[in-house]
């Protein structure tokens, strides 16, 4: 078990420079002086401003558009409508599904929420582009919006067959239950709100496009724009080599890099757009306001008997979202009898999108406030009543865990948080006029796999750079590629240099779902391994190489230098050897593809979520697990709810590098005390507007909001997951976050609040 | 047609630049899109995250809600002129330590005010470095880090 602390810089005696090492971020000093250049900070020649301008009605068609004084604007170059703008192909979805033989224009006609795009304004500045768009005049036919799910004209909505999953007699199990809780729990819309607005500057070149974008997935962004504008998958270079914070946001191409990329095209200049901070909330979608049930039939010990869960979530009119709420339900415990079932309500809304653990997170508000529930009812403590039900395998697929190490997780943070002093009553602890309320909630994520590749190259000045079309939004990937390459060819870490960030490298899937750290920590793995076994090949066969005369079977490669494992003969440095055979470097491609793959196959792959394996394939089911112990601190009078301690402890398998997944962890954590206390996508229920579309009214945790935080790694490797044995990092910890703290606030305070996010109204 | 812009004189970490711009170029539009001081980020442009925040004659500024034209005859300094002769700062250096980021967005605006935080004095507890470097987003959720690198940082230019 690795205990975090402050200021330690060696975790299990590991070098820093090596997997597992406590490496500060190799990218670090670029974003410590403000060099790291982000995509739409490249300085071009020539660069037009396009500022978009959105419908302010949520349904209906537009009458018209008049753009004369807009035209007629100072410095204003073109302004696009959906009667001008050039006309698209419709693209492929993310499974690479063909699309509709239609033409795609990312410019409304017909409204469907408000925000939409509906034009834009291309000028030489910025800001004649800013004043020209507000001149711009968009008349309507307004019809009726469905403003939310509580709206009257919402319905039921659309079965979702494949969310369904059934074992035994769930209702009968639960109507014949001893001890029954039943209670409904929602999430609102919630925003991933990252630090970088979205934007992209895009150039033309002939029929070559470079889009200069923050992207978690190049090569599936390149393969949207080669097909929106006919052009060979080859021709679009995407560029992303810093990317401001992602949380699921940033993996597609959206309708406003359409705009840009044709404004570009037509105007024969580069073209930047970046949206305004509004904008950012309707541009692309937020996490989908959520709806379930949970019924949890059990005995008198706690010992669950049936779940019966029903779950809703929003998408859009035109668009399908499912944000899959049973995830987390089917698994966390074990019941002989279960039963869950979803739909979609569409509503006049962006079509949602993936923000951090989607899914898992708002499932796991469900159940891990149900199971809270229970405990009370059956006067249980809530710790024990989680150990009394731990499902010992995957009570759904029926199959063995690959590790889970959530019993050693509740155990070690109960431990370190001091569970072992809660009085078990609501409102038994207090501090003057504070209520103080201790929570315990369990969080899960499935260990999603793909495949990806990467070069090694070994240079002459001993230095080692290693490519790839994958990207670094914060997780770490420059350093722990780094440090993978460092360990496996036996070079320091500050010797390698990581190329990421550019289509034209060698391709990577999707980063999301917390897979890149084990994708490609495998492929550069295997690279660097091809790469070191042509060096010490080429040391002991050429007959230029002072190696040659040994007749060595191996040689060793440590701290850049290259000796017999014996310490006989020759010790040189790399840059020493190739330079005595006559090589300016060494290279290699790695990849975990399977050895058949067709070059198809890694099209698929690389543009496209098809080929993800799934996460109960084989004999074992994959998870990250985590447990969460919060103290809450209520204000008797006033209700306000301050989050006063956290103690997580997390099972991600092996940590690649401790001192940033530490970060990550705390970073969800902290995302998760927004989403308990803070973060609410408010609608004008007229217009079917968001209304606080912006950072001061759309509240995220700002640092007065968060105390000293303390994760534990609970994880051993896993091998089943991945080629060096860890699972998932970034998803995990926002999950189970919530439904602690609003298990913490009944304890505190005797109250249930069911309804995120707990504000003071809902306590007072 | 009529001259719609003037003349901007800057002085930016000791550098001075002379600019011909419209009136309603902000300060941090100036330094992007005009100096290509792309250190300092856009978050918001309403003054509601702290990503591009700057000194101006020592002050922390929004330079988002500064026109470029109001900085003129100030001293600015930018995370680009924070480092001295390659030195980093002792701040830029506790945030590379305590791990105080992760995207990096936000992290010069962050840096700029931890700077500015511990010269007014306001770094002498972690409860009083939480207040006043919440003006400062972190959607990465690096909080409890930045008081670590704050704290480190106020210890190390106190002594």
């Amino acid at each position: 078990m690795t205990v975090h602390t402050r200021h330690g810089d060696a975790s299990d005696g590991v070098l820093a420079d090596a997997v597992g090492g406590r490496l500060s971020r190799v990218d670090g000093p670029a974003k410590i002086t403000g060099a790291a250049k982000y995509a739409v900070e490249q300085q071009l020649d020539g660069l037009a401003h396009a500022v978009l301008v959105e419908s302010t009605i949520a349904s209906g068609k537009v009458r018209s558009i008049d753009t004369t004084e807009a035209r007629a604007a100072r410095g204003v170059l073109q302004v696009l409508t959906p009667d001008t703008i050039i006309s698209l192909r419709t693209a492929s979805d993310w499974l690479g599904t063909p699309p509709p033989d239609k033409p795609y224009c990312p410019l409304a006609r017909d409204i469907t929420f408000s925000g939409q795009h509906v034009a834009a304004i291309v000028a030489e500045t910025f800001e004649q582009a800013v004043a020209a768009a507000a001149l711009v005049k968009v008349s309507y036919d307004e019809t009726p919006a469905i403003v939310d799910l509580s709206d009257g004209k919402a319905g039921d909505g659309i079965p979702i067959d494949a969310m369904t999953k059934e074992w035994g007699d769930a209702h009968a199990a639960f109507a014949s239950a001893p001890v029954r809780v039943c209670a409904a729990y929602n999430t609102p819309r919630e925003y991933q709100a990252p630090m970088e607005p979205h934007g992209l500057i895009a150039r033309w070149e002939g029929d070559h496009l470079t889009v200069w974008e923050p992207s978690q997935w190049l090569d599936g962004m390149a393969r949207t724009y080669a097909e929106w504008f006919g052009v060979p998958f080859e021709n679009v270079r995407l560029v992303s080599p810093y990317i401001g914070g992602g949380f699921g946001s940033k993996a597609l191409a959206l309708g406003h890099g359409a705009v840009a990329a044709s404004a570009a095209k037509m105007l024969g200049r580069p073209v930047r757009l970046v949206m305004t901070r509004p904008q950012t909330f309707t541009g692309y979608g937020g996490r989908a306001a959520t709806r379930q049930t949970v019924a949890l039939g059990a005995d008198h010990d706690g010992r669950i008997q049936s779940i019966v869960h029903r779950g809703v979530n929003e998408t859009s009119m035109d668009g399908m979202w499912v944000e899959p709420l049973g995830s987390v339900t089917s698994i966390m415990y074990a019941t002989p009898n279960f039963s869950s079932k979803q739909n979609v309500v569409r509503v006049n809304l962006v079509v949602p999108g993936a923000m951090r653990a989607p899914g898992e997170n708002p499932s796991a508000f469900g159940i891990e406030s149900a199971i809270d529930e229970l405990a009370h009812e059956v006067g249980i403590d809530p710790l024990e009543i989680r150990l009394r039900n731990y499902a010992e395998q995957d009570p759904h697929a029926k199959k063995a865990w690959s590790t889970r190490q959530l019993r050693e997780a509740f155990a070690a943070g109960a431990e370190r948080f001091g569970w072992a002093r809660r009085t078990p009553e609501p409102r038994s602890m207090r501090d003057g006029n504070q209520l103080i309320g201790w929570g315990v909630a369990a969080g899960t994520y499935p260990v999603r796999r793909a495949y990806g590749e990467a070069i090694v190259r070994i240079l002459a000045d001993s230095s080692v750079e290693v490519e790839s079309s994958s990207i670094d939004m914060g997780q770490g990937t420059y350093t722990i590629l780094a440090q993978t390459a460092a360990e496996t060819v036996g070079v320091p870490a500050n010797s390698v240099v990581v190329k990421l960030g550019d289509s034209r490298f060698p391709r990577a899937g999707v980063t999301g779902g917390s897979r890149l750290a084990g994708v490609m920590t495998g492929a550069v793995y295997k690279a660097a391994t091809s790469a070191l076994d042509q060096l010490v090949g080429l040391a002991i066969s050429d007959p230029r190489s002072p190696f040659h005369a040994l007749q060595a079977n191996t040689l060793v490669v440590a701290n850049g230098r290259i000796a017999s494992p014996r310490g006989d003969g020759p010790d040189l440095s790399i840059a020493e050897l190739l330079n005595s055979i006559g090589r300016d470097h060494i290279e290699a491609t790695g990849d975990t593809m399977p050895a058949n793959s067709t070059a198809q196959d890694r099209y698929k792959n690389y543009t496209t979520i098809a080929m993800a394996l799934p996460h109960t394939e084989g004999d074992y089911s994959r998870h990250s697990w985590c447990a969460h112990f919060i103290e809450v601190r209520v204000d008797e009078d006033f209700g306000t709810v301050r989050v006063s301690r956290v103690v997580s402890a997390l099972d991600s398998g092996r940590l690649y590098n401790p001192k940033l997944a530490e970060s990550q962890w705390k970073g969800g954590i902290i995302m998760g005390i927004g989403q308990a206390l803070l973060e609410e996508g408010i609608v004008d229920r007229r217009h079917g507007r968001i209304v606080n579309n912006n950072l001061a009214d759309y509240l995220v945790p700002t640092n007065a909001d968060i105390p000293d935080i303390e994760v534990i790694s609970v994880g051993i490797p896993d091998l089943h997951s991945s080629v060096l044995g860890g699972k998932g990092v970034g998803e995990l910890a926002i999950v189970g976050v919530a439904p602690a703290i609003a298990n913490a606030v009944f304890h505190a305070t005797g109250k249930r609040v069911r309804d995120l996010p707990i504000t003071l109204e809902k306590l007072i | 047609m009529t001259k719609t812009t003037i003349p901007v004189h800057l002085d930016i970490n000791g550098h001075h630049h002379a600019l011909e711009i419209e009136p309603r170029v902000t300060l941090l539009d100036a330094l992007r899109d005009r100096l290509g001081l792309t250190g300092t980020k856009k978050g918001c442009d309403h003054g509601q995250c702290g990503a591009c925040t700057v000194h101006v004659d020592g002050e922390r500024v929004l330079a988002c809600l500064t026109l470029a034209a109001q900085a003129q005859g100030r001293a600015i300094t930018t995370i680009e002129g924070l480092a001295r002769e390659g030195e980093l700062h002792p701040v830029q250096a506790a945030f590379l330590e305590q791990d105080a980021f992760q995207c990096g967005y936000c992290t010069s605006g962050q840096i700029m005010s931890a700077v500015a935080c511990i010269r007014e004095g306001h770094a002498g507890s972690d409860d009083e470095i939480r207040e006043y470097m919440a003006g400062n987003l972190c959607r990465c959720g690096a909080y409890p880090h930045i008081v670590a690198a704050v704290r480190q940082a106020a210890l190390e230019v106190a002594s």
